[in-house]
């Protein structure tokens, strides 16, 4: 059940969404409509994100930026089926995720989105081949079907080598490049990124954003990624800004 | 099983605290099954005792004695088939006087006959018995004392005074926990011989067979009529009762070591519930990680009580490897040669071995379950968050 939208369409859309590349037609693949979440501090209700349209096609590449507190990592987390809306639908990929319970977010989160974050967060009890073998671990795959996908993953981000060698055996790049490759190796559709170069040098982080225009150009991943940088941003196909809970 | 390799290389993660905590472990179960030995090598030494074998005494007191001839009345009653008696003699070597050991004043012609649990060569029995002044002795007090067959030995009387000389005539072995191996026994006649008139032709208690061990309490209770009316009554009950009375004299001891044994558990559970509520503390982040890529609450409380199950598997595993030696080759050698009489055999028991490594798995695991149930818990959103 994905949506189908022009080059028309999202134009019509333009202060909302932005223009995209290309004049081909392109499927929605993230919809969400009046979306509203909210969260409490005490007796104290903070509004993060309020009535908020969006759609995003398949094989988009989307900077998500704007001021701290904005609420792009609450956006990220709603996208990703972290979290859900106090209102509003989100459909991903054709599925409603409102109306899903934890276990079956957490189900197809494991199928469908895969997730880089700015500190890497790799088990340092595992070695980058286990790590990258971590989301398959809830497959019904066989042993040496799972370490096959691995070293191929490993493999795409350029770590062939580096396979057996523990996280602080890693540089930062490499370390990133180890999550990069743990989020693919699944084939989900998505790939959300916070922050993925917030914590890497200007060259490593060139580095992550060639594997990540990689992955979108040649692999056909939709990447949604939340950066302060705006250099990172300029590598995606197009920005989004957010300010107190709306697109501006 | 995929999943294990995780758990259990959590476990690994932090090398110092898991020593510490297994190191914890293992000396609570060397407490525990030490504790643990005591009341069941205690409690043991009853399920040891003879099953066709009485023993009558004085009904006021063990310290009182019984006439000599009560021992041809008790050989009367139907169903006994042997009878022998016996008299505590109390004397200490006088090369170590600390050194405890049983020695009694037995009769020589028929002891054998009611205690045949105990074993000897035909040639030493032979000696024994043509020997006034022989005596056998058990060869874990041959041992102790460095006695051997054909020494002689001189015994410092304690409740009859003076130097009593023996002749070692043969040293024994036991074909049942029930015999002490440290005692030492000698002529009834010898004794009996060297007293006043008025205080000859005396004996400490009766022990006997029966043919067979149902009839027990029957014929006990036949003995003990018999003498209802005469000067000196008696107490006549199973070698089996009578240790049990001996063991209810120790019952608040056994109860007190019961608990001990328990508290030691608890403490194993709390050493092993705050290591892995610490690591959980610490990997809140990789675990909201973890849900994120979908792995789901069962999934993340199941390697956190996998992880603690291993640590108690683990400490469970060398205490029990350790706490044996030390047991069984340590104390228990020791209380074997020295308090042979309460404790024949001082070896942790297969129950016990399986209670302590059972135990420590089991309560390992329900240890984790707190710190499962908050990590299985933990926000997802809340836990991506940390890690920035």
């Amino acid at each position: 059940m994905s949506d189908t939208t022009t080059t028309a369409d999202t134009k019509a859309d333009s202060r909302e969404e932005g223009v995209y590349r290309g004049t081909v037609e392109q499927k929605a693949i993230i919809r969400l409509v009046k979306v509203g979440r909210t969260y409490w501090r005490g007796k104290e209700k903070i509004e993060v994100l309020k009535d908020l349209d969006l759609t995003i096609n398949e094989g988009a590449f989307e900077a998500l930026m704007g001021p701290s507190g904005s609420g792009k990592s609450t956006l990220l987390n709603l996208i990703a089926g972290l979290d859900s809306p106090n209102a509003g639908t989100i459909t991903v990929g054709g599925v409603d995720l409102t109306g899903m319970s934890d276990a079956q977010r957490a189900r197809w989160r494991s199928n469908n989105v895969g997730f880089v974050f700015q500190t890497y967060n790799l088990l340092p009890v595992l070695t980058a081949l286990q790590n990258v073998e971590l989301p398959l671990l809830l497959t019904r795959l066989s042993a040496s079907e799972r370490k096959k996908r691995a070293q191929t993953a490993l493999r795409i981000v350029g770590l062939e080598d580096r396979m057996s060698h523990y996280p602080r055996q890693l540089s930062g790049g490499q370390e990133q490049r180890v999550t990069i490759a743990r989020a693919i190796v699944s084939d989900p559709k998505i790939i959300v990124a916070d922050e993925p170069t917030g914590d890497l040098d200007r060259e490593n982080a060139n580095e992550i954003l060639n594997l990540l225009e990689r992955l979108n150009n040649e692999f056909k991943k939709t990447i949604v990624m939340v950066t302060h940088d705006p250099a990172a941003a300029e590598r995606a196909h197009h920005q989004r800004h957010l300010d107190k809970g709306k697109l501006t | 099983m995929k999943y294990a390799r995780i758990a259990v290389k959590n476990v690994l993660r932090n090398k110092f605290r898991t020593i510490m905590t297994v190191a914890g472990i293992t000396f609570a179960l060397i407490a525990f099954l030490a504790v643990r030995t005591v009341v069941t090598s205690w409690e043991g030494a009853v399920d040891y005792a003879a099953k066709d074998r009485l023993g009558t005494r004085h009904k006021v007191t063990f310290v009182m004695q019984l006439p000599r001839k009560y021992v041809d009345d008790i050989r009367n009653v139907p169903g006994v088939k042997a009878a022998t008696w016996a008299n505590w003699f109390g004397a200490k070597n006088p090369n170590n006087e600390k050194e405890f050991f049983a020695n009694m004043a037995v009769d020589v012609p028929t002891f054998l006959e009611v205690y045949d649990e105990i074993k000897l060569d035909p040639d030493e029995i032979a000696a024994w018995k043509s020997n006034k002044r022989g005596a056998i002795i058990g060869d874990v007090l041959a041992r102790k004392f460095g006695w051997k067959v054909g020494q002689k030995i001189t015994l410092m009387g304690t409740i009859f005074p003076g130097d009593w000389e023996f002749e070692i005539s043969g040293i024994y072995q036991a074909t049942a926990r029930s015999v002490d191996r440290s005692s030492l026994f000698f002529h009834w006649e010898y004794l009996n011989d060297s007293l006043r008139p008025e205080d000859k032709d005396h004996v400490g208690w009766v022990a006997s067979r029966v043919d067979d061990p149902k009839k027990v309490p029957q014929i006990a209770k036949t003995i003990d009529k018999m003498f209802d009316e005469r000067d000196t009554q008696t107490v006549t009950m199973s070698e089996k009762a009578m240790q049990q009375s001996f063991l209810g004299m120790f019952s608040t001891i056994l109860k007190a070591l019961n608990v001990v044994s328990v508290v030691i558990l608890l403490i194993m559970m709390l050493i092993i519930g705050n290591t892995i509520a610490m690591g959980v503390r610490e990997r809140t982040n990789e675990y909201g990680m973890m849900r994120a890529i979908g792995f789901q609450p069962g999934h993340i409380a199941g390697f956190v009580l996998g992880e603690s199950a291993f640590v108690g598997l683990l400490g469970g595993a060398i205490g029990l490897g350790l706490g044996v030696m030390f047991v069984n080759f340590g104390i228990g050698a020791f209380l074997e040669e020295n308090m042979g009489g309460m404790f024949p055999f001082f070896r942790v028991a297969p129950v016990t071995a399986m209670i302590a490594v059972g135990g420590a798995v089991v309560l390992g695991a329900v240890a984790g379950l707190l710190p499962a149930t908050r990590a299985a818990r933990l926000d997802v959103v809340q836990s991506i968050r940390k890690i920035g």
